[in-house]
């Protein structure tokens, strides 16, 4: 656009003017509209969430009465109380608990130690070794999982253990490239500096990286802790006795034991989810964060 | 009694594109014992790389390094009797000052009497004592240093090593610290390995310097020798600022023709140029030794030249100019009172008894 | 001149092997546990898995087959129907989900910082309930009664009751329609980073161009988006491959096969039937289509975009 010559500078001016407010509330007005379509898909998204909250607290007739109850006239527990005695909540929940702590534990742990050799330390074969480790992600479990059941069933006999759960997901390849992608923006004089200072190889890893590596550590625990909690596949396939069962087993063993009880199946959802979003309610940052830590680019 | 000494020093790297790649090459040299010896040379010719390898950061692929008399090829950092100052000064984030002065002697597991001691001398030494109980961010950059260099003066080494300390801080605070590091020298009576890559920090605190260039060491004297008698073109272009003026030209007699004029060459000289009388040579003159012909009291009657300027720049006290002399571009260096133009004629003087000739092929001087 | 690098420490010895140690012992002290494990729980499974699926495996005894359990499964018409089942599920969620990711982020970008991180975290937040948790709620939303939530909301526009799940024509659909709400948190937040790091100063010369919103959109944002577009599409394409909790718990790969994937065919041959051989070589075709999509996607989606 070329600018035309004007006759009427004051006139040019009001309408120079006159474009700049039309700009202004055409933003404005499209901010408005992706605001309320945001707003919206949001309330979208928690209504799965919000039909779960709300059928636990129906009773059973409540729960298939027509014309249905969007909110439960009668709040009741009794769907509660159902998976609790009926199902074995309890023990689901204690279970899952501590394989998922002591999991997260030793995942971090090892998974700190082994990215800090990736990230920091030269020695032959790194490289080779990283490569192979990470490229053993490309292999879908469904292969690797008919031996490795063979070999914790049979073999080691681990069958509804707690060691049968927890020791082949004890290091995650995954967790291991996570803490490396951390740690290699982590500066190096330090670890030199911590040579010079005299301290022991594992106490530079003990005193000056781990302080160091904190919110790396936090995001790496709590993705380990929410991802062991919420399983399934190999604490299904190891556990049959329902008091070794983890909470999304014994959910979904009570799912086809009681077909119709959705009440209690929304409690037992309710029991597995509440507790994630709470921790992630508290630790949001850190996922927020952890998530681009973890994807490679390209 | 705390002698460096190189051997035969090669360091090579594994390069995942390159290959192999030599960082120092054959390297040999003494650094005598309470010397402050400075490692200066462009970017990537491995000053750093010898640095370590003294720390023992680095293992050298081959040859031998001694600390004061003791090889230390397969010795642990922490037993080299070294401390080191980094250039990110590397404190460690997590702990106060206090305990980042204390950390390595309580890794030797030093009594703590002792410890508590020794950071209080060097917290007096340095002026640091209100700064022990903060974190390093609570730093400024200049107080990071000291603290950096604390670490180092604790630990009471026979060897202090610093790499590029200084150039992380603004200019006029690098000047400061730069006369602070050398009195601390002076006091404490060590030997100091100090690396740098600007020649003006390397001329003001080095007894000697060590040039190096793509991992060669090119020559290892005092700041005066290298100025005065450069072993190489490198090394007279690389000390000094400007550079030295390299001029292409022919020894006929005594006689240097350049691609414009002729020069003379005074007949003291004459004797060391014998071998490349009508050969091609490069004449290397400082910038200061090109003078305008208004400055002098007399008037030389040869090597005078007159150019036509293409630039002068003013400096203050002084006037850099610019002219060619055939292809070469030269640079001269007078004082503001000479009242140069740009694009003027002016008649200068080249003060032949500070030449030096090069031998173009390997860039020696002869 | 010196000799090159130790060529008298490359041969073996006793002494050079505790020096070597010594040096770099304590690195592989590391990384010993993971690898460890690795070799176990991962490694040797592989090679075991690869024997198996040549064999007719028995608790007892097994015998080789050769490629028997290939060729049986390439003739089997519920294994093409579960290859069709898992690729029609790819084709209808990864793309559409990437690109509504893709739209939230856009929508997402412009608003202020406070807005932003708390549309992300309620992205976001549907994320950390389990697949099982998710199938559980859905299998109660698409119950094909009148207290199904989603014939009560088709009841409310007047549209006629569904089967859903109960169908074989409407049970895969559904499934898929499960996907479309809610989990696109976590690519929400890599776009979105990806779209902070797109230099200013393009859009800027773009304006001074003239260039409109579309056209913005269509040659600056998304392609200098692709390269996250691509991990999104490849780490989508993986895992949907390998969907196997919803149609475990919400339909048992019925109505009539009408949502058995491969992964849970799999999961049927190997621990309903115990035909051990026969899922690893399933595994081993899946685990083959899977790389060869990856590459395939790698190579034609990747070009190199620096920024
Ligand atoms: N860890 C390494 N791996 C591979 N090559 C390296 C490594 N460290 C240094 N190099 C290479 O060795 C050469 C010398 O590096 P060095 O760090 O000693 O240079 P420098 O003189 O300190 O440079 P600068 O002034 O930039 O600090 C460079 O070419 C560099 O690329
Ligand atoms: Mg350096």
């Amino acid at each position: 656009m070329e600018l035309k010559s004007v006759t009427d500078p004051q006139y040019q001016i009001l309408l120079d003017e006159k474009k700049d407010f039309r700009r202004k509330t055409y933003k404005k007005i499209g901010l408005t509209i992706i605001y309320i379509f945001l707003v919206l898909w949001a309330v979208f998204t928690f209504v799965p969430l919000l039909w779960m909250l709300s059928s636990s607290f129906k009773d059973s007739s409540a729960i298939t009465a027509v014309p249905p109850e969007l909110l439960p006239k009668k709040p009741t527990l009794d769907a509660y109380k159902r998976i609790f005695e009926v199902g074995g909540m309890a023990r689901w929940f204690l279970n899952s608990t501590i394989v998922a702590s002591i999991s997260t534990i030793i995942n971090v742990f090892f998974a700190s130690l082994a990215g800090y050799a990736f990230s920091k330390l030269k020695f032959p074969g790194r490289n080779t070794i990283f490569w192979v480790l990470l490229s053993s992600m490309m292999i879908p479990g469904q292969v690797t999982l008919i031996p490795l059941y063979i070999l914790v069933v049979n073999t080691l006999q681990l069958e509804n253990t707690y060691f049968g759960l927890i020791v082949p997901g004890m290091v995650s390849v995954g967790s291991i490239f996570l803490m490396k992608q951390f740690m290699s923006s982590l500066p190096s004089s330090l670890i030199d500096a911590g040579r010079i200072d005299a301290c022991s190889e594992f106490g530079i890893f003990r005193k000056i990286i781990l302080p160091m590596a904190k919110p790396g550590l936090a995001v790496l625990g709590i993705f380990t802790f929410v991802g062991h909690w919420n399983n399934f596949f190999w604490p299904f396939l190891i556990t049959n006795t329902n008091s070794m069962r983890t909470l999304q087993v014994g959910l979904t063993s009570f799912r086809f034991e009681n077909l119709q009880d959705y009440g209690a199946m929304m409690a037992g959802a309710v029991c597995s989810a509440v507790p994630m979003i709470i921790v992630f309610l508290a630790l949001q940052k850190y996922f927020l964060r952890g998530i681009t830590i973890g994807a490679v680019k390209g | 009694m705390a002698e460096v000494k190189f051997v035969n020093v090669i360091k090579e790297f594994e390069d995942e594109k390159k290959g192999k790649v030599r960082a120092v090459n054959n390297a040999n040299f003494v650094v005598k014992d309470k010397e402050f010896l400075v490692f200066v040379g462009p970017s990537g010719c491995g000053k750093t790389t010898s640095l370590r390898m003294i720390a023992g950061l680095e293992r050298q692929s081959s040859g031998d390094i001694f600390i004061g008399n003791r090889l230390v090829n397969k010795v642990h950092p922490k037993d080299r009797d070294i401390a080191m100052v980094f250039q990110d000064y590397a404190l460690y984030p997590h702990m106060t000052i206090k305990e980042n002065l204390a950390f390595g002697l309580k890794n030797l597991k030093t009594p703590k009497a002792e410890i508590e001691a020794k950071i209080k001398e060097a917290a007096a030494i340095l002026s640091i004592e209100n700064l022990l109980d903060r974190k390093p961010r609570e730093l400024s950059g200049g107080q990071k240093q000291r603290i950096a260099v604390g670490r180092a003066i604790v630990r009471n080494p026979s060897v202090f090593l610093f790499d590029e300390p200084l150039s992380n801080l603004d200019a006029k605070l690098r000047v400061q610290m730069r006369v602070e590091l050398s009195e601390l020298h002076k006091r404490l009576g060590a030997t100091v390995i100090y690396v740098t890559h600007d020649q003006v920090e390397a001329m003001t605190l080095g007894q000697r310097i060590v040039v190096m260039n793509g991992g060669e060491i090119q020559q290892i004297a005092s700041p005066e020798e290298l100025y005065e008698n450069p072993n190489n073109m490198f090394v007279a272009g690389f000390i000094g600022s400007p550079p030295m003026n390299f001029i292409k030209a022919r020894l006929d007699g005594n006689q240097l023709m350049t691609a414009d004029y002729t020069l003379t060459v005074p007949v003291g000289l004459l004797d060391k140029y014998k071998a490349y009388q009508k050969e091609e040579v490069v004449l290397g003159i400082r910038p200061e030794d090109i003078i305008s012909l208004n400055l002098l009291n007399h008037q030389p009657n040869h090597n005078v030249i007159e150019p036509t300027l293409k630039v002068v720049e003013h400096l203050g006290a002084e006037l850099l100019f610019y002219f060619n002399i055939g292809e070469d571009q030269v640079t001269g260096r007078v004082g503001a009172d000479a009242k140069l133009k740009s694009l003027s004629k002016v008649k200068l003087y080249i003060n032949m008894e500070k030449m030096h000739l090069f031998d173009p092929n390997t860039q020696e001087r002869i | 001149m010196a000799a090159t690098v130790s060529e008298t420490s490359k041969k073996w010895s006793w002494v050079n092997f505790k020096q070597f140690m010594k040096d770099y012992g304590w690195c592989y002290a590391f990384i010993a546990l993971p690898f460890l494990l690795f070799l176990v729980f991962t490694v040797y499974p592989l090679i075991t898995a690869f024997i198996m699926s040549f064999q007719e495996y028995g608790i007892l005894e097994s015998k080789f087959i050769g490629f028997e359990n290939y060729k049986y499964l390439l003739e089997n018409e519920i294994f093409w129907k579960s290859m069709k089942n898992t690729v029609i599920y790819t084709v209808g969620t990864v793309p559409v989900n990437i690109l509504i990711t893709f739209f939230l982020a856009l929508m997402i970008f412009p608003i202020n910082k406070r807005s932003q991180t708390f549309f992300k975290a309620s992205f976001y937040l549907p994320a950390v309930t389990s697949g099982i948790t998710m199938s559980l709620i859905w299998l109660w939303m698409f119950d094909p009664t009148e207290s199904g939530l989603m014939n009560i909301v088709l009841g409310w526009f007047g549209f006629d009751q569904q089967m859903w799940l109960a169908s074989s024509d409407s049970a895969l659909f559904s499934i898929m329609l499960m996907t479309y709400i809610g989990g696109h948190g976590s690519g929400v937040i890599l776009y979105l980073a990806a779209m902070g790091g797109i230099p200013k100063s393009l859009y800027e010369a773009a304006d001074i161009d003239a260039a409109s919103w579309w056209s913005k959109l269509k040659n600056i944002t998304w392609p200098l988006l692709k390269p996250t577009t691509l991990y999104m599409l490849i780490t989508g394409v993986i895992g949907s491959f390998q969907v196997f909790e919803a149609t475990y718990v919400m339909t048992q790969g019925g109505p009539n096969f009408a949502t058995t994937t491969i992964a849970y065919l799999i999961y049927q041959h190997a621990f309903q039937y115990y035909q051990f051989g026969l899922a690893s070589a399933e595994a081993f075709i899946l685990g083959f289509v899977i790389i060869i999509i990856s590459v395939l996607q790698f190579k034609y989606m990747s070009s190199d975009v620096e920024y």
